[in-house]
């Protein structure tokens, strides 16, 4: 399906100016929620917009260039699995409370939910983002999907200060938590279909973010090359500067065309090459942002000067879904597989 | 776009088509000029059932094809492993474009329809002063009558050995910026005068040659576009290089990756975590490329091209390129290090090395990737051009 996306990224653009960097997040998601954009990918049939994951991805890759804070891919990952569960009593109920801004995340890392031997659950799950604000969290773990209060008896909520400043990182404890206080969401060969479709998005959406950040930071360091001076001429005359950012753009294009290439075709596409591009789009904003504090010299050390904050963040998104290492190779083996 | 049933029943088509007709043996050939006449064969047999020339205009029989088709019959033609079309590329590609979007009428009509037939181009761009710097080409010709008469040097001109006509750039004056002297012509090469002398490459084979041109006359009848224009004509030719014929190669690439996976096969590497990371890092990097080429040729048709957008296509394959050659001469091991025969293959000449040596032609040729850069950084990034003059 082909889609035009430009008037999605321009209003994202108009709610949150790039220049505006990090802009505080109970504002920000605030206005997430106002401008519906955790409907947009939703099917029509459960009150959603019906448009493809990608028209999600559109919006997230322009957030992502002014790090914003607002936690909008948990929340659209915790609504898809919600929606996509093949057997859930109290779905509408909860596609009802999240799109109407209550934030449900889910967990973008891995964690491990097992029987405790009181007969309750206990486990350790990371990677919830701004938990704080989420009176339930969709957990992902052991082959089940559950939503958990994190207000019930044996919950704890521990935060992980990150250096990545733009969002806050959470683990969830579970002591001997009574199942009755929790929702089973799927499990078994349920929580394997929701799994992929989740990972559809969560690639995708991962990606958006990185190479968003990744633009606004290359043009972050144009432009300072362009202005700084030393021997009587800008920086960006230099050639050994000028083939550096050349790379970087060839980098980032490239990244870019598989992102929106995968993007349009990723309700069908296989979770290997989500996962692979997600890993080739995570691995070029590092690389940029890696650059990036390179070229800015000295400034780029300050914590005054924004560009840390990308590379932070851009550290982050690589740990997020599965490393870079698992997803190369797990591209060789699937290639193999395929090329007899 | 082209709906799957239709890409698919093309597949199929040219699977069987192919599986009749791919040459054999062609990597045997050893002796350069029964390698030529292999390549005018393949062509014409391609150009027969409608292969040739999918990028061509529809009113070209076998032309007028979607980029999703085309990207089929690229994909089939390396899984095939059939020959590239090495002696007619530029004929295809560099003349083809230059002809239709600059040529005149009869122009058109007299040397397109003849590439179908055979006539085989070659490039006369680069010379021994003018590389990188090809705006300072010298070889000087001087309109006497209705002719211009022509002297100078050429280098770099893929298969010009072989070639039956020459995209040549001339300096027609030394007045004002040097793009403004350069005039772009349409020579014979068995003009008298024309003399050529293959160059003996790295890896044993002779795809490029130096022209002599010696009093060659051409007629004024054969000039690209105005005297004195002929640098923007140039702009025509080498943007095809660097984004047409990529959609091709790009294709073909991800196509030939499963001589990737043989020798990971072959050497028992399969369970090597290492090994298949770098195997999984470059199928990404070749699908990014193609999926570069696939936006590049998109936005070209759209009319929304921007400056150096093609310049961009060009590295991201040249160095996945040299990627894909390095990843096969290293997982090769020995074998790849003893000398191999003269092969023809370009980049699938089933010798990791020689593809290794080869993969230099797209980092250097058609503008050095170094170049690319500079295009790169001083028309998109915008950043500002180095200071002009330096005196020795």
């Amino acid at each position: 399906m082909m889609i035009d996306l430009s008037e999605l990224q321009d209003s994202t653009q108009k709610a949150f100016p790039a220049s505006d960097l990090m802009p505080p997040r109970d504002a920000c998601w605030k206005i997430v929620a106002e401008m519906g954009w955790l409907l947009v990918d939703l099917p029509e049939d459960l009150g959603g917009l019906g448009l493809p994951r990608e028209a999600a991805a559109a919006i997230l890759f322009e957030l992502g260039k002014g790090l914003n804070t607002a936690p909008l891919t948990p929340a659209l990952l915790a609504l898809r699995g919600i929606a996509a569960a093949p057997d859930f009593a109290a779905k509408t109920d909860w596609i009802e409370r999240i799109c109407g801004g209550e934030y449900v995340p889910l967990n973008m890392l891995r964690g491990t939910v097992h029987k405790a031997t009181k007969g309750g659950l206990s486990g350790a799950i990371t990677g919830l983002f701004e938990a704080d604000m989420a009176q339930h969290v969709l957990i992902g773990a052991s082959g089940a999907y559950r939503l958990i209060p994190t207000d019930a008896p044996g919950v704890t909520l521990t935060e992980r200060p990150l250096w990545d400043s733009s969002r806050r990182l959470f683990d969830l404890h579970l002591e001997d938590v009574s199942e009755a206080d929790t929702v089973l969401v799927a499990a078994g060969e349920d929580a394997a279909l929701l799994h992929d479709e989740i990972a559809r998005s969560a690639h995708l959406f991962v990606a958006a973010d990185s190479l968003g950040g990744a633009n606004a930071a290359l043009d972050m360091s144009v432009e300072y090359l362009k202005v700084r001076k030393q021997f009587d001429r800008p920086l960006a005359m230099f050639q050994a500067l000028k083939h550096r950012c050349a790379d970087l753009k060839i980098a980032l294009v490239t990244a870019e065309a598989l992102f929106w290439a995968r993007a349009s075709a990723a309700g069908s596409a296989l979770v290997v090459d989500l996962g692979a591009m997600k890993g080739l789009a995570t691995d070029t904003y590092r690389l940029v942002t890696e650059e990036a504090i390179q070229l800015h010299g000295g400034i780029g050390l300050t914590e005054e000067y924004p560009i840390h904050h990308y590379m932070k963040r851009a550290m982050l998104n690589l740990q997020l879904c599965g490393s870079l290492d698992h997803w190369r190779a797990a591209a060789g083996r699937d290639a193999l597989q395929r090329l007899r | 776009m082209t709906d799957i049933a239709t890409l698919e029943a093309l597949r199929a088509e040219l699977r069987s088509w192919l599986a009749a007709n791919t040459p054999q043996g062609w990597r045997a050939i050893t002796e350069h000029q029964a390698f030529a006449q292999s390549q005018r064969q393949w062509f014409l047999k391609l150009v027969g059932a409608g292969y040739a020339i999918p990028h061509w205009p529809k009113e070209w029989p076998g032309g007028g094809r979607s980029l999703a088709e085309q990207k089929v019959i690229y994909e089939e033609l390396a899984a095939a492993d059939a020959p590239r079309l090495l002696l007619s590329f530029v004929s295809t590609y560099h003349a083809a474009s230059t002809l239709i979007e600059c040529g005149t009428e009869a122009q058109k009509a007299r040397y397109l329809p003849a590439i179908l037939t055979g006539e085989t181009w070659c490039q006369g761009f680069s010379e021994p002063g003018a590389g990188s710097d090809l705006a300072a080409i010298r070889c000087k010709a001087e309109l006497r009558g209705d002719h211009y008469v022509i002297n100078g040097q050429k280098v770099w001109s893929t298969m010009a050995q072989y070639a039956d006509k020459c995209l040549l750039l001339v300096r027609t004056s030394s007045d004002g910026a040097k793009q403004a002297g350069i005039t772009f012509l349409l020579m014979d090469m068995k003009a008298p005068g024309v003399s050529v002398r293959p160059i003996s490459q790295i890896q044993g084979d002779e795809e490029f040659a130096e022209i002599f041109l010696d009093n060659v006359r051409v007629p004024v009848s054969e000039r690209v576009g105005e005297e004195g224009k002929g640098w923007a004509v140039a702009q025509t030719t080498l943007s095809s290089e660097r984004g047409l014929t990529l959609l091709e190669l790009a294709n073909r690439m991800k196509g030939a990756l499963g001589r990737v996976a043989t020798l990971i096969r072959d050497h028992g590497h399969e369970g090597d975590a290492g090994v298949l990371r770098d195997f999984g890092q470059l199928v990404t990097q070749v699908d990014a490329v193609c999926a570069t080429a696939d936006r590049f040729l998109e936005n070209r048709i759209a009319g929304i091209e921007r400056v150096g957008d093609a310049s961009i296509v060009k590295n991201a394959y040249s160095q996945a390129l040299r990627a894909y050659s390095a990843l096969g001469v290293r997982l090769g091991g020995m074998a790849e290090q003893v000398r191999a025969p003269i092969t023809f293959g370009d980049l699938n000449t089933g010798n990791w090395m020689a593809d290794f040596m080869n993969s230099y032609a797209w980092t250097i040729a058609g503008g050095s990737e170094e170049v690319q850069r500079n295009i790169i950084a001083e028309r998109m990034l915008e950043m500002p051009r180095e200071p002009k003059a330096w005196v020795q």
